[in-house]
């Protein structure tokens, strides 16, 4: 039997067709339509096989089965709705329950808990359980970014093999046996890689909790869209977590796309909301004295700038992009400035001078830290303009314009010498930096105009690969913002 | 709808209109302020504020919150009752405990007391008997005084001591402070 052949199967008599060696929860998970209650399997891990909930019967066959380590056979008749499928589902909860503190007042996981939402589906309500619970440690800080609590552990050991299977780090394994066994850390290790939010989202439990979402706001409150990571050129689908009704945003978790980062995304992709905040963001127009504009005079200044340097004979104007926007803009202000001025400015590409582009971790993250590298290169291609490429803007012939449109960085971070980038700029006669962050740094330019961030705008980014992908537009932290386009038009 | 056919019969009126039941009311109030006035009777009013009614315990006032036995506040900042709020007048900031066996705590809780509608949610809500309305009712005040309560208030403030006194301290079983459980193993230690 070839690998390519496929096995017809029916699941509670819909009938489903899956390549031969696939597991009755992946026919199920094709299907889409029914649910088999689970813990330990996870699709982007290896089957483990433990927690023993996910429990189906099959058709002639006179104990039930577990769905995800039972590989389908032609003509399979699997029934996940039976009397006696339920009844096991409530007592393998039941058995999970015994040494569970059901401590969700306090927990972080409560509200997306695994364990929660399926005690309310097929819980059995009445505990049978006289004992008393075994109390383990609780609180361990067990790295940098997590926190563990061994109570609420089920031993479901999805971050064993995470650690195992992706990270390759092997930090994590199960201690002692029977209703003793705990997850912990080996001897002087800590969970310290660049994945490690990822344990906090693939425990079903509130074992591992993230320490930058821990006690911050309860997973109710909060409102999920989904986004592409602007932190490197991976462009990871994330879904970005913000509180309805203070709009302020607590964090990113990945969202599954098999053909761009599967199931996980780095922690340095995590810390993307940071910059997303009323806190940190610039919200009016300033002027070169730090004074702030309203909007129809930042767009009347802008205005002026650009047509004192129009005509074939004044001076040069430069174009300075950073590959953190999307296409749409980039090509907008071009042509903007290309119908205002008569001629084409000349546009550089500012890229950080530091940066280790062509680096990659094996998994996700690459050195590129601009999701948008391969957008604005096809969108110069597209207009027909040859850009300079520069790695910082010092001697890179900045010096001789009389005027610069600067598309500043999104991320900051991502432009660790910002600074004397910065202060290349500010010897230049008149600058106009777009950009989206409070802080001083791009203090004493002619202009400085709030740009939106990656979750308030639609546009496209192009990855790493090419891959076009469009954002969707949230509402915009401030109503008052405006994007670069509806800036642009009022100028 | 149903209709009701009323006859003018001047008999019935002159019985039971307007004049002779104001007469008979009057006498009921004529008779009342005279056994009163001469001590025959025990008055039902109170003389407000010289004398403070007493409701019953079930009564929901001013909101307070209750304490552990040692002292410190049994709220665990679980955001229940704040979820639970219909007028949203509770802000929590929850925070980790400088006591171990308790983790989480509120740095901050906040009743915005002129947004609350004195439903008791919050009270039927709370997982560890952590916020309960209390018996003040005399809450007015200017506009200058402090309309949000915050956590000191909701604790500590006098009206609430003074009056509960023990009564304040909840002995329920849920969230008992439990000792940290220190492990064996190596690498698994509370910080």
């Amino acid at each position: 039997m070839s690998q390519e052949q496929s096995v017809q199967l029916t699941v509670d008599g819909r009938e489903v067709s899956v390549p031969a060696g696939s597991t009755i929860m992946e026919a199920v998970r094709k299907l889409g339509e029914i649910e088999v209650p689970h813990f330990c399997w996870h699709p982007g891990l290896s089957v483990a096989g433990v927690c023993r909930f996910c429990m189906v019967k099959i058709e002639g066959v006179p104990k039930l089965q577990i769905a995800c380590n039972t590989e389908v056979r032609e003509g399979m008749a699997v029934d996940t709705i039976a009397a006696d499928v339920k009844e096991a589902h409530k007592w393998a909860l039941e058995f999970h329950l015994i040494n569970h503190p059901l401590d969700c007042p306090i927990c972080d996981q409560a509200g997306e808990c695994e364990l929660q939402n399926y005690y309310m589906k097929v819980g059995k309500y009445t505990s049978q359980m006289d004992e008393d619970k075994v109390l383990k440690p609780k609180a361990l800080d067990v790295g940098d970014t997590l926190v563990l609590d061994t109570e609420r552990c089920i031993l479901c050991s999805r971050c064993v093999r995470f650690e195992d299977e992706i990270t390759k780090t092997s930090t994590l394994g199960i201690f002692n046996r029977g209703d003793r066994a705990v997850i912990g850390t080996f001897p002087d290790r800590r969970i310290q890689h660049n994945y490690s939010y990822n344990l906090a989202d693939i425990c079903p439990v509130g074992a591992f909790t993230a320490k930058d979402f821990r006690f911050q706001c309860r997973v109710w409150f909060l409102k999920e869209s989904e986004s592409i990571c602007p932190g490197c050129s991976t462009g990871c689908n994330v879904k970005v977590f913000q509180n309805g009704n203070s709009r302020e945003y607590f964090r990113l978790k990945p969202l599954e796309n098999p053909e761009v980062n599967g199931h996980w995304m780095c922690d340095y992709g995590r810390t993307q909301f940071e910059h997303l905040n009323v806190k940190d963001r610039l919200v009016s127009p300033l002027g070169a004295d730090n004074s702030a504009l309203s909007w129809s005079d930042a767009a009347a200044r802008f205005g002026e700038l650009v047509k004192s340097q129009a005509g074939a004979d004044n001076g040069k104007v430069a174009l300075v992009l950073t590959p953190q926007h999307t296409n749409e803009e980039f090509s907008a202000i071009f042509s903007h400035l290309k119908s205002q001025l008569g001629r084409e400015p000349e546009v550089f590409v500012w890229r950080e001078a530091t940066e280790e582009r062509d680096s990659f971790d094996g998994i996700l993250f690459r050195g590129d830290r601009n999701p948008n590298t391969r957008g604005l290169e096809d969108t110069l291609k597209e207009l027909g303009v040859s850009a300079k490429e520069c790695s910082g803007l010092k001697d890179v012939g900045l010096s001789q314009a009389q005027l610069a449109v600067v598309l500043g960085p999104e991320v900051e971070r991502a432009y660790p010498s910002l600074e004397t980038d910065l202060a290349v700029l500010r010897e230049m006669p008149a600058v106009v930096y777009f950009g989206n962050h409070r802080s001083q740094a791009a203090a004493g330019l002619s202009l400085r105009v709030p740009t939106l961030v990656f979750t308030e705008k639609e546009g496209t980014y192009v990855n790493h690969a090419g891959l076009k992908q469009t954002l969707k537009a949230n509402a915009r932290v401030m109503p008052s913002l405006k994007s670069l386009t509806e800036f642009l038009g009022g100028a | 709808m149903a209709v009701v056919n009323v006859t003018r019969n001047p008999e019935k009126s002159l019985k039971n209109g307007y004049l002779a039941t104001s007469l008979v009311g009057l006498g009921t109030t004529l008779k009342t302020f005279t056994k009163q006035l001469f001590r025959l009777e025990e008055s039902n009013t109170v003389q407000w504020p010289e004398v403070e009614y007493k409701y019953s315990d079930r009564f929901k006032g001013a909101h307070f919150l209750t304490k552990r036995p040692d002292g410190k506040v049994r709220c665990t900042a679980c955001f229940l009752c704040a979820t639970n709020c219909p007028a949203q007048c509770i802000t929590i900031v929850a925070g980790e405990s400088p006591d171990k066996g308790v983790e989480k705590y509120p740095v901050r809780f906040e009743i915005d007391i002129l947004r609350c509608v004195f439903c008791g949610y919050c009270e039927e809500a709370c997982p560890v008997d952590a916020i309960r309305m209390g018996h003040e009712y005399s809450m007015a005040g200017l506009a200058e005084d402090k309309w949000v309560y915050t956590k000191d208030y909701l604790l500590n403030r006098e009206a609430i001591t003074q009056t509960l006194g023990e009564k304040q301290v909840s002995e329920k079983d849920e969230n008992v402070k439990h000792d940290s459980v220190e492990s064996g193993l190596p690498g698994i230690h509370r910080k």
